[in-house]
């Protein structure tokens, strides 16, 4: 019983914790200047956000019956996890990449009120 | 001409949708397929074919030949792309770059020249080349395998779960194009070209065909898999699960070099040079 309380608590947390990321790179992705800083959110929060979902996701299962189907599932979930990790920085990565090479200038402070050029 | 033209779509057309008037309504009850055939299915798949998988029995043992030509129709794709996009013959550029591979100097070689001997440290690059980034260079070497090895489960797996031949023969295809993505068309026409792709596009179809020909030539009918149980060993009815099975491996093979083939014929403009 106390065990089920512990376990569900984690789970709650860790997927508030994962909303709030989520929420923070939704605002960051509609409130910062300019591509390269929307990408900043769009990259970090987005993967935290994923991350903390999914581990709760993968606590969840474990929850009723700690039996080798949950303990498979679970594992499966936490492998999504750590191809995000690794794949959605990634992506970020490359889509700065273009940017820089396409001849994007980033934002600077002294043209505010503009668009970038 | 056009009028005429107009006037055939509009006649279809309104042909179709008058006659949609007359299909059962949405999850009828009583139309002819929710009174024999959906229950025939449920109640008996798993008796005559051994697979649990519901969807996979239907899309391959009883709707065989539907699948068969499915495959037909993505291979067709795969040869109209071809068809289409593929220059017939390759035209020597006006100039070709060559890379010094220790210095990193890039040597513009007009056409009719002398180009650079064939060793390790000239390589040929693209008129759009871009230094390779290590970071998405070693991502993707750590994931392809994995990619790939999630696709053949996926073609593996479509008994018991969502999955099958299309499926993974998308995802096994996916890897080799991020692959292509990652490095150059070149080097992945190093890894497999345009003959391989176009043989396994072909050789995916007949693994399909040649079954149910086998199966044809044992005394049964066309792509009735008990007919290959002395072949396969088991009885009939595992024969139908195993015949399954070597069905969707041919369709994965066959989707994943039609998918192949088609990004070569379009990232290079059918020329097959350089691309992405």
């Amino acid at each position: 019983m106390l065990l089920s309380i512990i376990g569900n608590s984690i789970v709650i947390i860790l997927v508030l914790v994962g909303l709030l990321f989520f929420a923070g790179g939704a605002v960051g992705i509609l409130r910062f200047p300019d591509f390269y800083s929307r990408l900043h959110p769009a990259g970090k929060l987005d993967t935290m956000g994923v991350s903390m979902t999914m581990i709760a996701m993968a606590v969840y299962s474990l929850l009723h019956g700690f039996t080798l189907t949950a303990l498979l599932t679970s594992l499966k979930i936490m492998l999504i996890v750590v191809f995000i990790f690794i794949t959605s920085p990634t992506a970020t990565h490359a889509i700065v990449d273009a940017g820089v090479r396409a001849g994007l200038a980033p934002w600077a402070k002294e043209d505010s009120g503009e668009e970038a050029p | 001409m056009r009028i005429f033209g107009l006037l055939t779509v509009l006649l279809c057309g309104g042909l179709l949708i008058y006659h949609t008037a007359d299909f059962p309504a949405w999850g009828d009850p009583a139309s002819p397929a929710s009174t024999h055939l959906s229950p025939y299915y449920i109640e008996h798949s798993i008796d005559d074919t051994m697979v649990p998988n519901l969807v996979t029995a239907v899309l391959a043992d009883y709707r065989s030949y539907d699948t068969m030509f499915e495959t037909v129709v993505v291979f067709a794709a795969g040869i109209a792309c071809f068809f289409l996009l593929r220059a017939a013959k390759s035209k020597t550029p006006e100039s070709m770059l060559y890379r010094h591979i220790p210095t990193g100097i890039t040597l513009r070689i007009e056409k009719g020249s002398k180009t650079p001997p064939d060793s390790a440290d000239f390589e040929r690059i693209d008129s759009v080349w871009v230094p390779y980034d290590l970071i998405i260079k070693i991502t993707c070497r750590l994931l392809v395998p994995f990619i790939q090895l999630f696709a053949l489960y996926v073609v593996a797996h479509g008994h018991h779960s969502p999955g099958g031949g299309f499926q993974g023969g998308v995802i096994f295809g996916a890897a080799l194009i991020l692959f292509a993505l990652t490095h150059n068309l070149s080097n992945s026409l190093k890894r497999i070209n345009e003959k391989t792709s176009a043989l396994f596009a072909a050789s995916g179809v007949l693994v399909y065909a040649g079954t149910g020909i086998l199966c044809l030539l044992l005394g049964a009918n066309f792509l009735d898999y008990s007919a290959l149980a002395p072949l396969l060993g088991g009885d009939p009815k595992m024969a139908h699960s195993h015949g399954i099975l070597i069905v969707e491996i041919g369709v994965a093979i066959a989707v994943m070099a039609v998918m192949v083939w088609i990004y070569y014929n379009l990232a290079s403009r059918g020329r097959h040079d350089e691309g992405l």
